[in-house]
């Protein structure tokens, strides 16, 4: 960029405040920043927020959102293992907790720095936003090591059914498979398909800037400005992931059969967008149903012995979501029974609700858990980036607000309209006997 | 930060002490602490005692049950969890300020006044049962106790009992057992308390003192740590578990020093530069250059509170590269055993622990993590203002002479478990 164009580059603009959150845009580039000033630690978190995720793979190039996340940490041009400057050794070096993730709707990059050390984490994220060093030497370690993560994954029973029941209950839409990807195109999507989605995606009006912890605001958004403010917009808007899955007509099932010890039952029902107000009573049922000792599973289920534990989720998407419960059995349990009592329990909340009790303490538990996810900078950025994923930001600081104005009366009417039989997915992990483990010297 | 300053420790009743630590942090407390009577207290002829007593504290007391209890803490959106590491019995815990009485004396009547019921215990059994059926699909979890039974005899603080063996001697506890270890090791004495967050010391001291008050001071029978770990058993070791798609590795050796070693640091950063990080020799070469694994690391473990700990490298690798991922390891330790480590790779990692340890700082539980353990190891609240300048005085030569010391690639252990057709 000219030292002409480097003076034109202007100042962000204020959008609005939430919760003492602050967005501000660059308007010349797109790029959005959110700040958060907290100085209870020395330490502050810098992330961006790509959106992009699986959600934006097709068929051949499932996993390329997560591969690529892989490849960004091998260079860019002024951070590389050639001028001695590789990312990992810059930021590690300097104590910082340092990763990056990806999920359905965004990959998100992060680094936790003692305060001093800000400049460092964004002069870095603003180097490999467009000048990230993809080669095809790189990809080929690296595709072992991210199958790798794919094989340690195929380990537990509880990824593979999950994987599964996604699978089998979304056909068209692209959340069908998994964040990982499926094996093959892991194995062989070609390096030149990863640039290509590198650079369809990866610009400044595709992304979100979050700062939070123990630093001055003008200062920070200076530092922003003078090193992501060389990046332009795209040329053209990211494209639009149109797809949408057909509505379901009946009940489907999946059975996982593999050598284990334990059964695992999975009863999923398809949820509606992450933004919709039905999500938030939705969400108060699956603390009802499985959180704490007087939950209804744990009183149903545990507490007859019958699971080692249960668990559920119902994550917000962008698109649609998934009410799963997951029951993790004892030796000797069947699964049919155990999907009996869930489909009982889901059938008397349709019939006769949810108690006053109930809600009551599904909302104090909720509460508990947002005032715990503002305990340090990186719990608000990791909460704040689901936020940033499924299109509104301010669903982090509004959470509470909604979910304090939800009725016994709005969990029956998500009930009804969501936990029925045609909607469901439903998936057993049955265990194939083999021999225990055998030592062998 | 300066803890020196910001800690306040008292002892409200003999044998419990509080650090208290109020931070910018606004209407929360997260908490927790610990007293010796771990699993190492327990009978010789059944381990899991000290655990299934731990885990019977939220399942009623002698005046609530256990519904009464959950509904007590989720009304108020509280957390109290116990666990039983091998020295301790521990608790975490968080609440709102406002809240603060009710949760502390429920925990003082959990700690003290359990109901152990018979039902609770059979339920209880069958679930922890159930978890180490899973646990045999485990790998990572076979592989760390195939290596720790190759290195430690039974009834060192390392030794790790089978899971065969952890299933029986679940299904041998009886209430009797729970109630007679309770009785002999929840007491006061040893007991640290760690707050964090939007609170006085002058309130938490009076909670504990009315919560705590007559609970009786117990003496702690020393358990024998004099126990050194033996030979190796075995120098390779595989362990079959089926239809696994990748495999863990534990290589590595007793080391035969503990944390209050002198050349503890030393070794530490020297095995930190080997294995640390993902800018560490292991991540760099057989990740990131060479694609044999996802995840590799190496580190010092079991060395606290007087037992000899030891060495070891982990590493996950898919069956098919597994020969290629073992060997290439086994370079990087023998490169890093022979040639030592740079003057540069130890200025790096200073700053890298040093720094980590400002970061760590970032939320109240990773606060009281640090004030208990720090108690927990006996040492005054100055040891965590001075832990930076020890790492910053550690010298090159400290490091390659204790590498040298007490690392022989000549006797590692390596154990596997996985699939291998």
């Amino acid at each position: 960029m000219s030292i002409e164009n480097k003076k034109a580059f202007k100042d962000p603009v204020f959008i609005k405040e939430s919760g003492g959150i602050e967005e501000y845009k660059f308007e010349q580039n797109g790029l959005t920043v959110l700040t958060l000033e907290d100085r209870s630690a020395p330490v502050v978190t810098f992330m961006v927020t790509y959106h992009v995720g699986s959600r934006n793979e097709a068929i051949g190039h499932t996993g390329s959102t997560h591969l690529l996340e892989h490849l960004m940490f091998k260079g860019s041009r002024n951070f590389n293992k050639e001028k001695g400057t590789a990312i990992w050794n810059e930021l590690q070096n300097i104590g910082a907790q340092i990763n990056a993730t990806t999920w359905n709707d965004r990959t998100n990059y992060f680094e936790v720095v003692p305060s001093k050390h800000l400049e460092r984490a964004i002069e870095i994220e603003a180097d490999r936003m467009r000048f990230a060093l993809l080669k095809d030497e790189d990809r080929k370690p690296e595709m072992t090591v991210v199958r790798n993560e794919f094989e340690r994954g195929e380990n537990s029973p509880f990824d593979v059914l999950d994987k599964n029941i996604w699978a089998t209950a979304y056909q068209a839409h692209p959340y069908h498979h998994s964040t990982i990807g499926w094996r093959s195109d892991i194995e062989n999507i070609p390096t030149h398909k990863l640039q290509e989605f590198y650079d369809t995606y990866y610009w400044p009006n595709n992304a979100t800037v979050t700062i939070i912890g123990d630093f001055k605001k003008n200062e920070a958004l200076k530092l922003i400005k003078k090193y992501f403010g060389e990046h332009k917009r795209s040329e053209n808007d990211p494209p639009e992931m149109y797809t949408e899955e057909p509505k379901q007509e009946g009940p489907r099932r999946i059975t996982v059969k593999r050598a284990g010890q334990t059964g695992v039952v999975g009863v999923g029902h398809k949820t509606p967008k992450g933004l919709h107000k039905d999500n938030y009573a939705l969400q108060l049922l699956g603390k009802i149903l499985t959180d704490g000792k007087t939950s209804r599973f744990n009183k149903n289920i545990i507490d007859k012995g019958l699971a080692t534990s249960v668990f559920m989720y119902d994550f917000p998407f962008k698109d649609n979501g998934m009410f799963i419960s997951y029951i993790f059995l004892t030796p000797d349990t069947n699964h049919q029974t155990v999907e009996d009592l869930v489909i009982d329990e889901y059938k008397s909340i349709i019939n006769s609700g949810v108690t006053t009790e109930e809600l009551r303490r599904a909302i104090a538990q909720t509460k508990a858990g947002v005032a715990f996810s503002r305990d340090g900078s990186y719990a608000v950025a990791s909460a704040l980036n689901e936020a940033i994923a499924i299109g509104d930001w301010t669903y982090y600081t509004t959470f509470m607000e909604c979910i304090d104005i939800v009725s016994e009366s709005k969990i029956q009417e998500a009930a009804e309209k969501y936990l029925i039989e045609d909607n469901s997915t439903t998936g057993w992990f049955v265990p194939k006997k083999v021999e225990a483990t055998q030592d062998a010297v | 930060m300066q803890f020196k300053k910001q800690v306040i420790e008292s002892n409200p009743i003999e044998g419990i002490t509080t650090l208290s630590m109020p931070t910018g942090i606004k209407d929360v407390i997260t908490f927790g602490g610990s007293f010796l009577g771990g699993g190492l207290y327990s009978p010789k002829s059944n381990k899991k005692i000290a655990a299934l007593t731990t885990s019977m504290l939220d399942k009623g007391t002698e005046s609530k049950s256990k519904y009464e209890i959950s509904d007590l803490l989720e009304s108020v959106g509280a957390e109290i969890n116990f666990s039983c590491t091998p020295h301790h019995i521990q608790f975490t815990g968080f609440c709102l300020k406002e809240n603060l009485e009710t949760v502390i004396r429920l925990l003082g009547e959990q700690l003290r006044t359990p109901a152990f019921l018979t039902e609770e215990l059979e339920i209880l059994k069958t679930r922890i049962k159930g978890r180490l059926e899973q646990s045999k699909e485990d790998t990572k979890k076979q592989a760390l106790i195939g290596f720790l039974r190759s290195l430690y005899p039974e009834n060192h603080p390392n030794h790790r009992t089978t899971t065969e063996e952890a299933i029986e001697q679940t299904e041998n506890t009886h209430i009797a057992d729970l109630k007679t270890f309770h009785k002999k090791y929840y007491r006061a004495g040893g007991f640290n308390f760690a707050a964090v967050g939007d609170i006085g010391p002058t309130k938490i001291n009076d909670l504990l003192k009315s919560s705590f008050i007559g609970w009786g001071k117990k003496e702690i029978p020393s358990v024998d740590f004099g126990l050194c770990a033996h030979p190796p058993r075995e120098k390779e070791k595989e362990i079959h578990i089926s239809e696994k798609t990748s495999t863990d590795t534990y290589i590595g050796q007793a080391i035969g020093i503990n944390r209050d070693h002198a050349d503890y640091y030393a070794l530490m950063i020297g095995i930190y530069i080997l294995g640390g990080n993902f800018s560490a020799r292991l991540m760099q070469t057989v990740r990131d250059s060479q694609g044999l694994t996802y995840g590799i690391g190496s580190a010092l473990s079991g060395i606290s509170f007087g037992s000899d700990g030891y060495w070891s490298t982990w590493g996950t690798f898919s069956p098919e590269l597994l020969t290629k991922g073992k060997k290439a390891t086994m370079k990087e330790i023998s490169d890093w055993y022979y040639n030592g480590v740079t003057s540069d790779e130890l200025e790096a990692k200073k700053t890298t622990i040093t720094g980590a340890y400002q970061v760590g700082m970032d939320s109240t539980g990773g606060l009281v993590s640090r004030l208990l353990s720090n108690a927990e190891r006996g040492r005054g609240i100055e040891y965590l203002d001075q832990y930076p300048n020890i790492i910053t005085d550690i010298s090159l030569d400290s490091v390659n002479r204790a590498i040298k010391q007490y690392i022989d690639p000549d006797k590692l252990t390596t154990v596997v478990a996985g699939s291998f057709e």
